[in-house]
């Protein structure tokens, strides 16, 4: 497996409302790995995800200095150029958010939803990537005699899992996940858990987590945010913020 | 906080509830009282065949039904016109405006609610006689100088409705589109809008309550006491609220004192109706509409 660089930041600053959060953070993540940034509530772990698909710039207050690059094809493109598509960036660059949250909606339209969003009309495809989509986040089998109905008729974990399938049908190459499992049970969290290790093999996952012992199990490197800089990689946080 | 100021609170807020829901059944109920008896296709189409008043085949002049249509047409008017200017101003505020634009355009709709509804029928009023003289002699008070000083009336309820509506909703659903490769646009009108669409209805309520119980802006505006069915938007034309305010204060007898009442009950069905039609909109209609695959 290709583990070259993926991503490269360099002297990323990020404030909130004028308070630093983010301060000169160069790193590289290498590609089809798993890294875990860990660290405690509000020192910066989800901003730093925003800001490798620009999705802080919706965010009124935030403010962001550096440099973000990603290989896409080979060569490392800057994605903070003004000419860079910020929707093909984010078809490239999925985001799955802590609290499960499927739009209201049929389970089939919201795995679809991004396919809609991108034009793709051709109800076969369609039909075929909502599939494939549900198959590799592990949820096919549960709801595929029930595909129209509600997405809220999930449980916490099948929705979690549903949002990860709507981020993979656009198959990104790099998948963000904030805290995946935080919400669910330790039985869902498990299943999640499956899911991105397999994942691996597709993409290169960043997931922010508070979980040490998840952290262990799935997580190739691990990094702590602290002060607004990472610490050097493979440290495991001594102490983490929340027990399992 | 002490137990006693716990159970002190609680059983103020029940009363506060209790006398409120009472109000509202006193009201309703001294209504049903006073002009239930009135009830029926006489006090709506007089001595018309209801079918021929219906088809507008014949006019109705000892009826409620010219009013009935006039109010109607003057609620559906003005909010018609409003609901695409309130949501799209509503909108911009909320995901385009920022800082001193924001903040300006904040306080000139805070004022725009707060005028009485006689200043905006006043406005109205100038308005039309401006028209008249300017662009066109057949221009005079009517049902669409009425249905614009309405809109303008409700403008704000539905601009400052749809603005915190959007802006309540919480920080990841208004992302969740965006990092699935969205545009603002899309994102506004796949999930911001139809989000916050109980709160968006909320104010549309709110305005088709105001614009079927205002008399003030359409006593200036083109209401007449006697017009019958208005045949055009230049028209003058019967309102019920406007109704109701004549008999109550120029009644000759108790009969046409019930009538008042009666009106009173029609005008509440029409806007049970009206707000029962705004439910299932926000409930089916547009969800629904918005969400094709």
């Amino acid at each position: 497996m290709d583990k070259s660089i993926k991503i490269r930041t360099k002297n990323v600053f990020f404030s909130y409302q004028n308070n630093r959060v983010l301060n000169d953070i160069s790193v590289e993540f290498r590609e089809h790995t798993l890294t875990a940034i860990v660290g405690p509530s509000g020192i910066g772990k989800s901003t730093f995800l925003m800001t490798l698909n620009r999705l802080w710039e919706s965010i009124p207050g935030a403010a962001m200095k550096g440099n973000v690059e990603i290989r896409f094809d080979g060569a490392f493109q800057d994605i903070y150029l003004p000419s860079y598509s910020l929707t093909s960036l984010r078809r490239s660059v999925g985001m799955v958010f802590q609290t499960p949250n499927p739009l209201p909606m049929s389970i089939y339209r919201n795995v679809a939803f991004p396919l809609k969003l991108a034009g793709f009309k051709k109800k076969d495809y369609i039909d075929h990537k909502v599939e494939e989509a549900l198959t590799r986040a592990y949820l096919w089998d549960e709801v595929k005699d029930r595909i129209r109905d509600d997405a809220f008729t999930l449980s916490g974990g099948q929705q979690q899992r549903l949002c990860i399938a709507r981020t993979l049908i656009m198959e990104p190459q790099i998948l963000l996940l904030d805290e995946p499992t935080s919400s669910l049970d330790t039985e869902s969290g498990r299943i999640i858990e499956e899911l991105l290790i397999s994942l691996k093999e597709r993409c290169t996952l960043l997931v922010v987590s508070h979980y040490r012992e998840q952290v262990k199990r799935i997580a190739d490197t691990v990094l702590e945010i602290s002060d607004g800089h990472f610490i050097p990689e493979g440290a495991i946080p001594a102490s983490p913020e929340s027990a399992e | 906080m002490s137990r006693s100021l716990e159970i002190t609170i609680t059983v103020c807020s029940w009363l506060c509830g209790i006398v409120l829901l009472g109000a509202v059944f006193t009201v309703i109920g001294y209504l049903l009282f006073k002009g239930f008896g009135t009830l029926g296709p006489q006090l709506l189409f007089g001595s018309v065949n209801p079918l021929e008043a219906l088809l507008f085949k014949k006019q109705v002049f000892d009826g409620l039904f010219p009013a009935v249509v006039g109010t109607l047409l003057l609620v559906i008017l003005s909010v018609g016109i409003a609901i695409p200017i309130g949501i799209t101003s509503g909108v911009y505020m909320a995901e385009y405006a920022n800082g001193g634009v924001k903040k300006i355009f904040s306080l000139l709709f805070d004022i725009l609610a707060s005028i009485p509804s006689i200043v905006v029928g006043l406005f109205g009023f100038s308005l039309a006689v401006f028209l008249h003289r300017h662009f066109s002699e057949k221009i005079y008070p009517s049902l669409l100088i009425s249905s614009l000083a309405l809109a303008f009336l409700v403008l704000p309820y539905i601009i400052r409705t749809t603005q915190i509506a959007l802006e309540t909703l919480p920080r990841e659903t208004r992302l969740t589109a965006l990092a699935l490769g969205a545009t603002k646009l899309q994102n506004i009108f796949y999930v911001l809008i139809p989000k916050s669409l109980s709160g968006i209805i909320s104010g549309v309520i709110l305005a088709i309550g105001r614009c079927a119980e205002d008399t003030a802006v359409i006593m200036l505006t083109g209401v007449v006491a006697s017009a019958g069915v208005p045949k055009s938007l230049l028209a003058n034309y019967e309102a019920l609220p406007f109704y109701i305010y004549y008999i109550s204060s120029q009644y000759m007898n108790a009969e046409e004192l019930s009538s008042g009442y009666g009106a009173a009950i029609v005008l509440l069905g029409i806007c049970a109706v009206l707000f029962l039609f705004a439910f299932m909109i926000q409930k089916g209609l547009a969800y629904r509409a918005l969400y094709r695959a």
